[in-house]
């Protein structure tokens, strides 16, 4: 019983023992925050990784592609395990933009937009699709126009700059437009990813209905509606179309309304890997994307499966010599699992249920066809990222033992002042040994001594990296109101709009856990410096 | 007054009609301790012998430096001799010589002689520095009522808790110091120290009660209050050994030794 009360004493009297719980709570708070920084922000990475692709991902890791994957989807498609098997075609290619002279290397993807839209979240990312349900389409479109009403009730203006009022009519989307937007505003969808130009909040301010994106605008007096050819509708990642705010917003560009015409200039490669003649083809802006990963939201674009096949001149043709068929051809077949199927236990069987169908000779593969599909392999989405993910999971895992490195600092001190404090309870000791305490029970006061050091320590810092992760957003924009050059994480720079920050439970318990143990551990010395001492020379120490 | 005011809840009371009794309590034999100051070594007791009755008031006189203290740490079993034999009750203290065995260390637990002198200390001991020996961040109360925790497991404590206090009020009451439970010892005077180191010494009823010159820090008038005290308590029947070099604070014993060049003569 004395050990736990002369414990809770010293800790009570002896103030310099708060530095130790402060050396302590620092620590803890350190780890804890970096834990969950980097954890979070590997989750974030995941989760916006696995967002873009699907459970299975069937390659072979080739430029040409590998051919017969209809014949593979529709075998697999019956399968109970595959809820849907999608193929998607990569390629790089040239995107210009004819009114603003732009031109930027990106990577077109071809895909089924229905199908992407099950395989993975890419429909959660686009951002016309969002406000006008139903409205985004690969599929040929015109360009749609804003027009207004000349019978309706004109709206009067007011334009504080130069102080004068002006009255302008209702703009109107066209009618299918208009009437998804209106749904959308119904059902409570809010913008809340864009900067609202000062043109629209003034007009919104007037009473106008918003419009939300941007639209080109008919000539004062003509009706909404759509102009321009039909060409092929293009999905083009968000930050090559608008830029990021550094609070997270993009801010859009009159220059580049919804349905402008854009040119995607593509490199074709063969079967035998050689670059042909680039094709060159006029595409429509039909929506924009955002995954949330900027390398992927500023270097692709999206289009028709179809279409770029046949671009890339991967569709089925007779061969010139007319020997035969070549084969037509995919970069990947994306396959998403019914709930509950482990993917991994999957991808063998569908690796297998490829071959099967390669191996058919009712399809009659040439040389060339053999070899890609021979290369074909199943992954797992965490296997075909593992390249971006790994890296960052060690280097959550290097910062984590460099941070609980430098938290050995905690330790020394511990040790330091618990041996200070037995070099200045030494008569206490001798004292406390003369009325009948046991080495070991004067070398418990320290040890326990070391653990409330440890419990309290590690109890504030939990509670201080917690409050600080939780509100790591809120203290950065007040670190940017005091000075914008203490933006640590810029949200132009990095994909994610908030600091990542996950609390894992686990890694609270952890992190506890081992500042107890180390706090502990850093009582030893001086616990068992207190418990060897002999009782007359510890009376006698002055 | 109430009657645990009036007397001290010492053990050796309880047999008070039985003071000095034939039998020794304590009895040491050969005891030789040398000092190692570097190259030289300082024989400060040299085959010293002694018996302490059960009730007996000792005291061993010596000038100072002249290895009294030392002697009462070994008679107290805090401290070991390189040579001797001390009993308690016939029962031997110190193990064979072994200079290992006699050491104090961690494991202090697996030697059952050190074991023996840690409930030697713990039960049947009690002792009254010079310098008071308080623990400065305890008040009266607790640095009386610390030696009880001392004698009981953390599980007893709960149902002993009750009664240490009340021994230790009682005792503080005997003492002079029921008014002053919750002063810390820098609140006290130099007399009103040494009385809760009496206090605490008694509280746990020890068998022995050993003095290192209790006066000795004292002034004259606390002084000799301070030994009509031990002088009461000694009448209950309480065993003292005293050391002092002060032969005005000798003449409360009943036996007066005298400690020179090491060795014990009447």
């Amino acid at each position: 019983m004395y050990k736990l009360f002369l414990t809770l004493r010293y800790l009570r009297k002896r103030r310099i023992a708060y530095f130790a719980i402060a050396a302590v709570t620092l620590c803890t708070a350190m780890v804890l925050i970096v834990m969950s920084v980097m954890g979070g922000f590997l989750d974030e990475l995941k989760r916006k990784a696995r967002g873009i692709l699907s459970d299975l991902i069937v390659d072979n890791r080739s430029a040409s592609g590998f051919p017969l994957y209809q014949e593979f989807i529709d075998e697999v498609s019956k399968w109970p395990e595959v809820a849907v098997a999608s193929p998607v075609i990569y390629s790089y290619a040239l995107l210009r933009f004819p009114d603003t002279e732009q031109t930027a290397t990106v990577r077109a993807v071809g895909l089924r937009l229905k199908d992407a839209y099950v395989v993975n979240a890419f429909k959660d990312g686009l951002f016309y699709e969002k406000f006008y349900p139903d409205t985004t389409t690969l599929e040929p479109q015109k360009m749609p126009v804003i027009g207004y009403d000349p019978d309706a009730p004109r709206v009067k203006l007011h334009i504080d700059k130069g102080d004068f009022d002006v009255e302008l009519p209702p703009r109107r989307l066209p009618p299918e437009l208009q009437a998804a937007l209106d749904r959308a505003m119904k059902d409570g969808v809010a913008d809340d990813e864009s900067v609202i130009s000062e043109e629209e909040q003034l007009l919104r301010k007037a009473g106008m209905s918003p419009i939300i994106g941007v639209y080109d605008e008919a000539s004062e007096g003509a009706d909404p509606g759509w102009v321009g050819d039909e060409l092929p509708g293009i999905i083009i990642g968000r930050d090559i179309v608008a830029e990021r705010a550094s609070d997270g917003r993009y801010r859009r560009f009159s220059f580049y309304p919804r349905g402008m015409r854009v040119i995607l200039t593509l490199i074709p490669v063969s079967t035998s890997g050689s670059v042909d003649t680039p094709v060159k083809a006029a595409f429509r802006y039909a929506d924009d994307s955002r995954s949330g990963i900027y390398d992927i939201d500023s270097q692709h674009v999206y289009c028709d499966f179809s279409l770029l096949q046949k671009l890339l001149e991967m569709s089925a043709a007779v061969r010139a010599d007319g020997s035969g068929t070549i084969q037509a051809r995919t970069s990947q077949v994306l396959v998403k699992t019914r709930p509950g199927v482990d993917a991994a236990v999957l991808a063998p069987r569908l690796e297998e249920a490829y071959r099967k169908v390669a191996r058919n000779p009712a399809h009659q593969l040439d040389g060339v066809d053999s070899r890609l599909a021979s290369l074909v392999r199943v992954y797992t989405w965490e296997q075909s990222q593992a390249h971006i993910i790994a890296p960052v999971e060690k280097e959550r895992q290097l910062v984590t033992i460099l941070f609980g490195i430098i938290s050995l600092v905690a330790v020394v001190l511990v040790l330091c002042i618990l041996y200070m404090i037995v070099l200045q309870k030494t008569r206490d000791i001798g004292i406390v040994k003369s009325i009948g305490g046991s080495s070991a029970g004067v070398a418990a006061i320290f040890v326990f001594y070391g653990a409330a050091v440890g419990i309290i320590g590690a109890a504030l810092g939990t509670s201080l990296g917690y409050a600080f992760v939780v509100n790591i957003n809120e203290i950065q924009a007040f670190l940017v109101r005091l000075n914008p050059a203490w933006q640590v994480w810029d949200r132009s720079v990095y994909s994610f709009d908030s600091i990542p920050s996950t609390v894992k439970t686990a890694d609270m318990i952890g992190v506890v856990f081992v500042a107890i143990c180390a706090a502990t551990f850093g009582s030893l010395a001086a616990a068992w410096r207190a418990g060897s001492m002999q009782p007359v020379e510890a009376l006698r120490y002055e | 007054m109430n009657s645990a005011t009036q007397s001290p809840p010492t053990r050796a009371a309880e047999n008070a009609p039985q003071a000095t009794s034939t039998r020794p309590l304590l009895a040491a034999q050969g005891l030789t301790k040398t000092y190692r100051m570097g190259a030289e070594e300082l024989r400060v007791l040299s085959d010293c012998s002694l018996t302490v009755a059960g009730g007996e008031f000792v005291a061993i006189m010596g000038k100072s430096g002249s290895g009294k203290s030392t002697l009462l740490h070994i008679l107290g079993a805090l401290d070991v001799p390189q040579q001797g034999q001390l009993t308690f009750r016939d029962e031997p203290v110190f193990a064979p010589p072994n200079r290992r065995s006699q050491r104090v260390s961690m494991f202090d637990v697996l030697n059952s002689a050190e074991r023996m002198r840690i409930r030697l200390r713990r039960r049947h001991f009690g002792f009254v520095f010079q310098f008071y020996h308080l623990l400065p961040e305890l008040n009266v109360l607790e640095n009386v009522l610390i030696t009880r925790m001392v004698g009981l497991k953390t599980f007893a404590w709960p149902a002993g808790r009750a009664a240490a206090r009340a021994d230790a009020l009682a005792i503080l009451q005997r003492v002079g110091l029921g008014e002053r439970l919750r002063h810390r010892p820098n609140q006290l005077s130099g007399g009103e120290r040494q009385r809760v180191a009496i206090a605490r010494a008694l509280v746990h009823r020890p068998d022995v009660l050993l003095a290192d010159e209790p006066t000795g820090n004292l002034d004259a008038e606390n002084g000799a209050s301070l030994m009509a005290l031990l002088k009461g308590l000694h009448r209950e029947g309480q065993t003292i050994v005293m050391v002092t070099h002060d032969s005005s604070v000798a003449q409360f014993a009943d036996r007066t030794l005298v400690l020179e060049r090491g060795r014990l003569r009447a």
